[in-house]
């Protein structure tokens, strides 16, 4: 009997037994497949070893996996297209609000990510922030981007400076710095790393922007105050006024050619710079973030979690490729490992991972005592908070502030523009 | 005779082959073939311009946003755009920068259009060069420029401080409010001079010699033969070009969005970019297409004056 | 007699000095661009460098890490393809059209003539956003297909509009003889219009292919991810990860995605020159 005879005889007599009898795999001509669409990676190593473990999962569970990557700038677009026609890949990268953004569109991953909060500690409160919406997981937490206080370590031994600890410190050793000609370089202009400075900033004073039922405008209030008026003096004593104009590469390139002597970013620009072999490269350091006068520490994170679209026809499969990925220690660490410190993993008992080892500038990635948050913290990042943080309402008011508008009238005019949006 | 001759054959063959040939006249016949010929790109029109276009209206008259449906709510979108900080300074940024680098391109324009007349050696090759910057992909030319005037390393501001005409470091050229906006219509300056250059060194090169010569006899200068020979001959094809760029560069996109992205603070925004930042990064649908709607009087005026002056000969 | 000769001299070299500054201008960003993709990381970062030439070593790594680490292969390979099917399908329904325009008379010729010659006018930076709606009912929604359907919406009107100048310069008498010799229409156009009118077909398959090539509006909207998209959304968008800008393989991607423009403008130069030429002056 040939091979084609005897497997027609099988469907025919069908059954367990008759594919016990020849051995071949149940799947034959069903096989199971999803398709993941995943960001440019910061690290380019990490997206080569994600596609090594699709391969192995592959393998190992017989579903077929195709992983599409794309620029970060064009995820939004490429998701409300998916959205709209109902179609293409499975499982999507969601980074920081985007589950609040797709809700209705997104799987509730609960129970996925509780098995994986029971291995590895509860996730994250930026994580938590980000992909619970609404008390249902609309995305599992995988990994995380934070902002950490980057220095020239050479270059504060040198003067015998003090590590700042909190950001009065920072003012005091920054007016030190820009005497030396190595200004301290927080950006005031519209970008992305103002917001990340002006967030912990005004956090760690007790201030926020909107109140937590996201809904009442709280920009208005005494702390804000005090965060313009420290914006202000840092300006005037500790900072030049080219950062008005930066972009969010301009601060990475002033430390790492020699200019800055502190910025806040994160760890991008040190891994750059030796990668690059920079001269600088030996003298930059990364310290704690910085607390305020209570101690609060707060910090910006850039969470990344991976979501299902509802109108996927093979959720079982992709869950499967989610535990496979993080739910498996020795897989998760792989994949935390290729990225050199730029993604850490999002879950509380792996926050000291053995990749902040590989490099002694990664000491102080651990971040003892420090709470992540997403922009707009602490209201749920709902469109018009969202809204708020890309209108750069923050920036402008402290921009116009640090450059002759009186703090009352610059936080009345934040203040305004919220609320309009708030109404609107 | 020769059609009775073949309406002879033809009677004497079989019926399919008659088929075919009726078919054969009747393609023949211009009222059946121009309409055939012309259907194809008909269709292609009205389905992916003319009906997008009633889609960009009817989007502008409703609250569309990315995944979820819409509601008619008349002209509150264009009503509330002028509310809008970042509407504008984009109203604004579009008139200065068209008209400025339409002035700048017309006078260099005509200057190189005037030298390239000229008896030239390596003729071929200069015109070549010139061209250049027109023909190479706009968004990767651009990048050249975005890394010219890099905060840290731009060559420009290395150039004017070894000239000694800037005080180190050099402004920050796509950080601060006018030099982002200068720069960007240097851009679009250096990628539209070739086309207003070449066009109207053709119109020049249309010039009867007769015409100067005689006025050269007649005592005339070189200024004054360029000013009551040349500028007068040149009008119809400096109205197309003006006409053509106006619309280009009123709806310019590549350069803005690869160089500045709209900033400093929206000071460099045009239409277009402005458009696909609210209709696609942030999904306001009907917002985005009102404001790309404010491309339709420009476009308008453009084609009506097209139609009015220069068309009548062609079509 | 030989001071006037003098005189015409000087003047020539006058001349070619004012062109010198037009030239400059023209060329030195390419000039730029090509140094610094070839220039090490090190003397491109360094703020004490002189930025117009390279000092140090010469170096390709620009270039290989651009071929092995990113998808530019892919994107060239996109952009090939949907510029080389775009122009084909434009050039065939432009022909018909313009043979058709400029030739015969039936009902509406004159209004059909101006109705294509507007949506030449119309901006893609209007259209946009209604098109990619289209495009996603449609079922192209980030493909590269997308582009082969919408690139002839500007590619047809400019074709047909170059074609029916250079139908209209051929001599009616030859094609009525043709005629009356018991050609069809037809095959008078395929056998006797359109080789006398080659080099405008030349012309307008250059243009529509520089065209489709350096389209970054649509490309952008209809295509996002990695093997799609085409060689300047690609160039553009790819290389830049966060806030770390690989600026060496943004100018070796803006060298090698500029370079089959640039063969077909070095060999076909002369139909580039009156491309742009009979639109402005014939029109």
């Amino acid at each position: 009997m040939n091979v084609i005879s005897r497997r027609r005889f099988l469907t025919r007599t069908g059954g367990l037994v008759g594919i016990l009898a020849t051995g071949i795999p149940p799947a034959l001509g069903q096989q199971r497949q999803i398709s993941y669409l995943c960001w440019n990676n910061f690290a380019p190593a990490s997206d080569k070893k994600l596609a090594e473990i699709g391969q192995r999962f592959t393998k190992d569970t017989g579903i077929r996996i195709r992983i599409d990557h794309i620029a970060a700038p064009q995820q939004a677009a490429k998701y409300a297209s998916e959205v709209q026609t109902q179609a293409g890949h499975d499982v999507v990268e969601m980074r920081m609000h985007f589950p609040w953004l797709y809700e209705p569109q997104l799987v509730d991953v609960s129970d996925l990510v509780r098995e994986l909060e029971k291995k590895y500690g509860p996730a994250l409160s930026s994580a938590q922030e980000t992909a619970m919406v609404k008390g249902v997981w609309r995305a599992v937490p995988q990994y995380r981007t934070f902002f950490v206080a980057t220095y020239r370590e050479d270059l504060f031994k040198k003067a015998g400076l003090k590590v700042p600890d909190t950001w009065e410190e920072l003012y005091t050793v920054g007016k030190e710095l820009k005497k030396m000609g190595h200004p301290v370089g927080i950006p005031i202009s519209q970008n992305y790393d103002t917001i990340s400075t002006a967030g912990p900033v005004l956090w760690s004073l007790g201030g926020k922007e909107v109140e937590k039922d996201g809904k009442t405008v709280a920009i208005n209030g005494p702390q804000t105050v005090e965060m313009v008026e420290w914006y202000k003096k840092m300006y005037r004593d500790c900072m030049e006024a080219e950062v008005l104009s930066w972009n969010d590469a301009s601060n990475n390139e002033s430390i790492q050619q020699g200019k800055a002597g502190w910025v806040h970013n994160p760890v991008s620009a040190y891994i750059v710079a030796r990668n690059r072999k920079l001269d600088t490269a030996d003298g930059i350091n990364h310290h704690r973030s910085l607390a305020g006068p209570n101690g609060q520490r707060h910090e910006t994170d850039v969470p990344r979690h991976i979501g299902i679209w509802k109108f996927s026809k093979n959720v079982e499969p992709a869950k499967e490729w989610i535990r496979y990925l993080l739910g498996k220690r020795e897989v998760y660490d792989e994949y935390i490992m290729s990225g050199d410190a730029f993604n850490l993993p999002a879950y509380t008992n792996l926050v000291d991972h053995p990749v902040l080892k590989t490099d002694p500038k990664f000491a102080a990635l651990r971040q003892e005592g420090v709470q992540f948050h997403c922009y707009g913290w602490p209201a749920p990042p709902s469109d018009k908070i969202q809204l708020i943080t890309n209108s750069f309402i923050l920036p402008n008011m402290i921009a116009k502030a640090v450059t002759g508008t009186s703090t009352k009238e610059a936080i009345a005019w934040g203040a305004n523009e919220m609320r309009k949006i708030l109404i609107g | 005779m020769a059609i009775a001759g073949a309406g002879v054959i033809v009677a004497a063959r079989p019926p399919r082959f008659r088929l075919r040939l009726r078919l054969r006249e009747w393609l023949n016949r211009e009222e059946v073939l121009g309409p055939l010929f012309v259907t194809p790109a008909l269709l292609l029109l009205l389905v992916l311009v003319a009906y997008p276009f009633c889609m960009a209206v009817y989007f502008s008259l409703s609250d569309a946003f990315i995944g979820r449906p819409s509601q008619f709510i008349g002209i509150r979108n264009f009503v509330n755009l002028w509310e809008s900080d970042a509407f504008r300074q984009t109203f604004q940024n579009a008139f200065v920068f068209t008209s400025i680098a339409i002035a700048v391109k017309l006078v260099l324009g005509i200057t190189l259009a005037l030298l390239l007349n000229q008896q030239l050696w390596f003729k071929r090759w200069i015109r070549g060069a010139v061209l250049l910057p027109w023909v190479i992909p706009t968004a990767l030319s651009t990048l050249g420029w975005w890394w010219m005037f890099n905060s840290l390393y731009s060559v420009v501001n290395w150039t004017g401080i070894a000239l000694d005409l800037m005080d180190p470091p050099g402004p920050n050229w796509l950080g601060q409010k006018y030099y982002a906006m200068t720069a960007v219509i240097l851009v679009n300056i250096w990628r539209g001079l070739p086309f207003f250059a070449i066009t109207i060194l053709a119109g020049l090169m249309a010039i009867p010699k007769e015409l100067y010569e005689a006025a050269e006899a007649d005592g005339a200068g070189p200024v004054r033969r360029f000013w009551y020979i040349t500028l007068p001959l040149l009008k119809p094809v400096l109205g197309i070009i003006i006409l053509f760029s106006t619309i280009f560069t009123f709806s310019e996109f590549n350069i803005v969005y690869v160089l500045t992205h709209g900033g400093p603070i929206n000071s460099t925004h045009l239409f277009a970019t402005l458009a696909r930042q609210v209709g696609l990064e942030t999904g306001r649908i009907g917002e985005g297409a009102a404001i790309s709607l404010y491309l339709f009087p420009v476009l308008a005026f453009v084609v009506w004056a097209q139609l009015k002056s220069v068309r009548r000969e062609v079509l | 007699m030989a001071s006037a000769k003098r005189r015409r001299g000087w003047r020539k070299i006058g001349i070619h000095l004012l062109l010198v500054p037009f030239l400059i201008f023209a060329l030195f960003p390419f000039y730029h661009m090509a140094i610094t993709s070839l220039k090490t990381d090190r003397e491109m970062y360094d703020r004490k460098a002189v930025p117009l030439l390279i000092k140090k070593e010469v170096t390709f790594e620009h270039y290989t890490k651009l071929l092995r680490d990113s998808e530019f292969m892919t994107w060239a390979k996109n952009s090939l393809l949907v510029s080389f099917l775009a122009t084909t399908l434009s050039l065939v329904i432009g022909t018909v059209a313009a043979y058709a325009l400029a030739r015969l008379t039936f009902v509406g010729v004159g209004g059909l003539g101006t109705a294509i010659f507007v949506t030449y006018l119309v901006p893609t930076s209007l259209l946009f956003l209604p098109l990619a709606q289209v495009v996603n009912w449609l079922g192209l929604g980030d493909s590269k297909w997308a582009l082969v359907v919408t690139y002839p919406t500007f590619l047809v009107p400019f074709c047909t509009w170059l074609l029916i100048g250079y139908f209209r310069t051929v001599p009616k008498e030859v094609e009525e003889c043709a005629l009356v010799d018991g050609a069809t229409r037809i095959q008078a156009l395929w056998h006797i219009i359109l080789p006398i009118a080659v080099p405008g077909l030349v012309c307008a398959a250059l243009f529509a292919f520089t065209l489709s090539w350096n389209e970054f509006i649509y490309a952008l909207t209809f295509t996002s991810s990695s093997d799609e998209i085409t060689a300047s959304v690609g160039v553009t968008q790819e290389l830049i990860r966060g806030d770390i800008y690989y600026w060496g393989q943004l100018m070796a991607g803006a060298m090698l995605g500029s370079i089959p423009i640039v063969i077909l403008y070095v060999f076909f130069l002369d139909y580039y020159v009156s491309g742009l030429t009979a639109g402005a002056v014939k029109g």
